[in-house]
Formats: C-alpha cells, sequence, structure tokens
C-alpha cells in the first residue's frame, strides 16, 4: 500500500480536520489539544528528521513517531530539571526542527539521503 | 483532488483507529474522573507532578517516595522507571487543558499503537489486507484491553516497539549484500531498541530473545549472516549512548535483570515446555482466571484460523513467514523464561500474544481462498468474502465483551474518588506543605485505593494514610502513634461515602474516634461530609 504523501495537502488536511474533530467531540478540548500535542512534539520533529533519508512514507511516520516518544521527552526531561519544565517543551521543539533543518541542509551527498 | 487506493486504504486505516480509539477512551468519555489499580495511579502520578511542578526532578518527591523509595535498586530514592514515558504524560498534561484527559488520552494512545505497529508491519510483509484485518481484531483484544484498564501502562506500549525493532532487522538482513546494503536499519533498530529500554525492560528484554531468533532463522533461510563492522559499531554506539542517557534507571534495569528469584518452579519442565500459557491458580487474587484462558481473550472460533496460518508459514517458509514464526518463537521462549529461574512479570509477557496470534490468524483465514484452484478474480472475491468472514465473526463474538468491558470499567461509585474526594484532595496539595505528613481516615479496607488516589491528586501522603483506626493502631499503640506520627500532621476525616457503606459500625466508630480525640485540634476544611484538622499538641 502506498500512503498518499504527507505533502499532499488536501488529503492529509482532512484526515487531521476529521482527527480532531472526533476528539473534541468525545474528550473536548482538553482531548483534541492533547492530540494535536501528541503529532506535533512526539512525532512532526522527527518526521522531519527522517524525511531526510531513504526511507517509505509509511516507514517515515512509524519510525518518526516511536523514537519520538523516546528522545522527545529525554531531553525535556534534562532540562526540565534545571528550567521550567513548559519551556523546556518548547526549546526541545525548536532544538529538534533545528536539527532536522541541519539535516536537510547537509545530508545532501549521504548515501542514506533521500532520492 | 484525485482520490486513488492509497487515499482509501489509507482512510481505512484511520477509520478503523479512531473507531479502536473511540472504544478504548470509553471508560473517560463521561466519566473523567481517575480509576485504575496501584500501577495506574503510579503513572498517572508521575506525569501529573511534573507537569503541576512545572520541573522535573532526580530524588523522588516526599509522596513518592513513600511507596517508590526502594524500587530503584541501582539508586534508591531516584525513578526507578527511566523517565521518557511518564515525561510524555507530563508534556502533553502541561500542553493540555486538565489533569485526567490529557494523561489518559495519551495512555489511550500509546497503548493502542500496538495496532499501527501491527498494521505497518503486516501490510508490509504481507499486504493490506491482512493488516487492516489483523488492526480491526486488535481493536477487540481483551488480553489488551484487560491490562491497559488495571494500569500496566507503559509495557502495553512498550510491547509495540516488538514488530517495528523486528522488521527493521529483517529489513537490513533480507537486503544485505557487500555491494548494497541498507544499514539505516540496523541504526534505526539500535536507536528503537533502545527506547524500547527506555520504556520498558521486561519489553526490552522480549524484543531481543525475538532480534536473536529471527536472525537464526533467517540465517538458516538464506544460508548466510550479513557482518559488516562498520555498521555494527555505529549501531552499538547508538544504542550505549541512548541507553546512557538515564545511568540510576539502566542500572536499576541491570541490577533487577541480576537479582535472584525468590520464586521456586512448580512445575515439570517437560508439563511447562507443553503448556502455551500460565496456571490461573498460581495468580488468584491478583489476576482473573479468565485472562488466562485462550477461549475468554481470543475466542476459539480463531483457533482454527491460527493453526491454518501456522500450518501455511511453516509450509511457505518466505523470509516474511520466517518473520512472523521467529516472533511467535520468542514469545514461547519469553513465555518459558521461568525455567531458566526468571519468574518476574511471567504473566505480563502472555499479554503480548493477541499481536502475533491475530495476524496469524488472519493469513490463516484468508489463505482459503488460495486452496481452491479457480480464475484469479474469484480467488479475490473468495478473499473479500473471507475478510468479511473475519469481521462478523469478530463483531459477533469478541466485540461485546470488549465493548462491555471498556464501557462499564470502573463504574462503580465505590472505584473512583468522589468530587469532595477530588475537592479535599486539591484543598489539601494547595494548603499543606509539601512533605507534611495527611492520615486519611474514612475509606474501608476494601476500597483503599480511594486514598491512593487522593494521595495522588494531592501529591501528599503518610505512612499512616492506610487508615490506622479500622487496624486497631491507633487504639493499641496511641502514645507511640501520637508521639510518632499524628502529632503536626493533617488528618482527613471522609464520611463521603457514608450512603454506600452497609456496615454502619464503621461510621459510628470514626465518629467516636473524631469526637474523641479531634474535637481540640483545629478544623481546617469541612466540606462534603470531609473534615480536615491539624493534629497539634494540646
Amino acid at each position: 500500500m502506498n500512503l498518499p504523501k504527507i505533502e499532499n495537502i488536501g488529503f492529509m488536511g482532512i484526515i487531521v480536520l476529521i482527527i480532531l474533530a472526533f476528539f473534541y467531540m468525545i474528550l473536548g478540548a482538553s482531548g483534541m489539544t492533547a492530540v494535536l500535542g501528541i503529532v506535533l512534539f512526539f512525532a512532526v520533529p522527527f518526521y522531519l528528521i527522517l524525511n531526510n533519508f531513504e526511507l517509505e512514507q509509511d516507514e517515515k511516520l512509524v519510525f518518526s513517531f516511536l523514537i519520538g516518544v523516546g528522545l522527545f521527552p529525554s531531553l525535556v526531561y534534562w532540562l526540565g530539571i534545571f528550567i521550567s519544565f513548559k519551556v523546556s517543551i518548547f526549546i526541545t521543539f525548536a532544538i529538534y526542527i533545528i536539527v532536522a533543518y541541519l539535516f536537510s541542509k547537509f545530508l545532501g551527498r549521504s548515501h542514506l539521503r533521500s532520492s | 483532488m484525485k482520490i486513488s487506493k492509497g487515499h482509501l486504504k489509507a482512510a481505512a486505516f484511520v477509520a478503523v483507529y479512531i473507531l479502536a480509539l473511540y472504544l478504548w477512551t470509553l471508560p473517560f468519555q463521561d466519566n473523567t474522573i481517575p480509576y485504575g489499580e496501584f500501577d495506574a495511579i503510579s503513572h498517572w502520578e508521575l506525569g501529573d507532578f511534573i507537569a503541576e511542578q512545572d520541573h522535573t526532578f532526580v530524588k523522588l518527591p516526599a509522596f513518592l517516595d513513600v511507596s517508590y523509595g526502594g524500587n530503584n535498586y541501582f539508586r534508591p530514592h531516584t525513578l526507578w522507571y527511566p523517565p521518557p514515558y511518564h515525561t510524555n504524560f507530563a508534556i502533553i498534561s502541561a500542553f493540555s487543558p486538565g489533569r485526567i484527559v490529557p494523561i489518559y488520552l495519551t495512555n489511550a494512545v500509546f497503548a493502542s499503537f500496538i495496532l499501527i505497529s501491527v498494521f505497518f508491519v503486516i501490510n508490509r510483509l504481507f499486504g493490506f489486507m491482512p493488516a487492516i484485518l489483523s488492526s480491526f481484531m486488535l481493536t477487540f483484544s481483551l488480553r489488551d484491553i484487560m491490562p491497559y484498564l488495571w494500569g500496566q501502562w507503559v509495557e502495553r506500549f512498550a510491547y509495540a516497539f516488538i514488530p517495528v525493532i523486528l522488521y527493521c532487522f529483517y529489513m537490513y538482513f533480507t537486503t544485505y549484500s557487500k555491494k548494497d546494503n541498507k544499514p539505516l536499519y540496523l541504526y534505526i533498530m539500535a536507536i528503537l531498541l533502545a527506547i524500547n529500554l527506555l520504556i520498558h525492560p521486561l519489553s526490552f528484554f522480549h524484543t531481543a530473545a525475538g532480534l536473536f531468533v529471527l536472525a537464526v532463522f533467517l540465517a538458516i533461510k538464506q544460508k548466510k549472516i550479513p557482518f559488516n563492522i562498520k555498521h555494527v559499531v555505529i549501531s552499538a554506539l547508538l544504542f550505549l549512548v541512548l541507553i546512557g542517557i538515564f545511568p540510576y534507571q539502566t542500572g536499576n534495569v541491570l541490577l533487577t535483570f541480576q537479582k535472584p528469584s525468590s520464586e521456586e518452579q512448580k512445575y515439570s519442565p517437560i508439563s511447562r515446555l507443553l503448556q502455551w500459557s500460565l496456571n490461573p491458580s498460581d495468580y488468584s487474587g491478583s489476576v482473573p482466571a479468565s485472562y488466562f484462558s485462550f477461549k475468554e481473550m481470543h475466542g476459539l472460533w480463531t483457533l482454527p484460523f491460527l493453526l491454518l496460518g501456522l500450518l501455511v508459514l511453516v509450509v511457505r517458509r518466505e523470509n516474511r513467514d520466517i518473520f512472523l514464526m521467529a516472533w511467535l518463537f520468542s514469545l514461547y521462549l519469553v513465555l518459558h523464561r521461568d525455567l531458566i529461574g526468571k519468574f518476574t512479570f511471567l504473566h505480563r509477557s502472555l499479554s503480548a500474544t493477541a499481536h502475533i496470534f491475530i495476524p496469524i490468524t488472519v493469513i490463516g483465514a484468508l489463505s482459503i481462498a488460495s486452496f481452491i484452484k479457480m480464475p484469479k478474480i474469484y480467488q479475490n472475491f473468495a478473499k473479500y468474502g473471507l475478510a468479511a468472514l473475519v469481521v462478523a465473526l469478530t463483531l459477533i463474538y469478541n466485540m461485546p465483551q470488549a465493548y462491555s468491558t471498556l464501557n462499564n470499567a470502573y463504574d462503580s461509585p465505590l472505584a473512583r474518588l468522589n468530587q469532595g474526594q477530588i475537592d479535599v484532595s486539591e484543598w489539601i496539595k494547595e494548603n499543606v506543605p509539601e512533605g507534611q505528613n495527611v492520615s486519611i481516615i474514612g475509606p474501608l479496607p476494601q476500597i483503599m485505593q480511594k486514598v491512593w488516589w487522593m494521595a495522588s491528586f494531592s501529591h501528599r501522603v503518610s505512612h499512616y494514610f492506610e487508615g490506622f483506626l479500622t487496624w486497631k493502631i491507633y487504639e493499641e499503640n496511641r502514645e507511640e502513634t501520637i508521639k510518632h506520627h499524628l502529632l503536626n500532621d493533617y488528618i482527613v476525616v471522609d464520611y463521603s461515602d457514608i450512603a454506600l457503606l452497609s456496615d454502619r459500625s464503621f461510621v459510628n466508630t470514626w465518629q467516636e474516634f473524631e469526637k474523641a480525640n479531634l474535637a481540640n485540634h483545629t478544623l481546617l476544611y469541612n466540606k462534603d461530609n470531609i473534615r480536615v484538622y491539624k493534629y497539634e499538641s494540646s
């Protein structure tokens, strides 16, 4: 099965809207923002990193989430010992987004690079 | 936008997963009061405490240290679990409004992630139809739902790593040649394996067994052993660096693993080897007997398809079949680790059975179409018919029990805190100094869990919260109890469940105690039949 590309904004937009609306209906604003947070913090930064490698779309999605739930909280945890936990979440998010950007910039000639 | 087959398949999977999340969130859709056994309390409070305090910690806070101070053998009084799992709860809890829904929903997403993992791997190796059917059947898997409700949250999620890690290794192994190889899969495998350890060690050892068996099976099948020193060294480094992030907890995993078991083998090795499940009588009082029953957990209708699926795998023996057989055999190995003296959490490994039984069952069911010689188009029709049969049987035999288990979970007023208990817990959290003892008098021994939840909600607790009155400790050791414990304590007298009690004598005893012992102390809180006193020397 070839998944529709994440970059297919129309289809992905509809799916995301359905998911958010569904969680809003069953669990209110709290449920909707929780799901948004789960995707935003645990999957997005690592998807952007893995997007630089030669992997299938579904592989990138699954790997990014499973890597995200390990690496994202690890950095948040250590930062959270010294600074506000909430601040550490956003600093961590920024760090991983920067890492993703650096990967895309400097991985151009690697054999692991996505074609 | 042109709708392709890929769009429809993706939409079908999203629909199945949303159905699963709808069902798995039933216990907190209408009632947002936390529930679960002691394990659930510990997982919830770890995430909640970090989010509420806006800081992480190395040394356990007082209210956690009371119960879990000795759980980390390597460095007592620190977290006994590696921090990532609970920090994830805290992240979502800090990001979303409310103390309950964000953590419970994150847990539901994590616990049900096995549906995604299995879908992903089976789709990659066997195609869409077996994958979507497997995910659909897993939605109603009682072997997953029951521990999820009880509170074995962390390992529920950790099991979702197993198929994905095995898949990474499989991809590296099967595509390896001297000229062309895909080391990225091995690197990702190493990263996921380390994260697997950081989530839950039990599942990590399960994965390690799976990797070993898969490597042996594939090496025999392919008559090759891919070995590239550069790939191995990089993978090992990635793994070691990641598990080194939390040395106290990794140290605890190693020490716990080396600890000799206090249990003794009761069964002969032969009888154990011939037995897949465990004896329910060994767990009576802690785990219901139905949990050990194939019929109750999977449904007897799946058995012929499961056996047929196994037969197909054994006869066909393609690489992808080897993958499933290795996964199944590794589960058999971890379920029989008591034979080498490792008894800890043996029954919990049983909760991983559906993850591999179900894909094999589906493969068995769908394979029937290929046994009969007929044109390809009819074979496809037959496959759709068999898929419809699997869906129908799941809906008839598995869905009702799963739905009622989830829908009625912890719906007794004695199983969850009432609003008065939540209010007083929040009052204590705001008004009682951290580290101060709080003794709660009221809940009967049968509903002592409520006291744990109140402690968890208030982030305050004491050694004596269990209700010394019920156990006559106070009466027998009055002077000592006051001197060493009660003095300067906050005493919560809770009558809020009074209407639910059948034995009025308890109430009378509490009232007598309150009148005789607390009347001269400062009353700080009096609402909803719950009172809080400061017990000072008079």
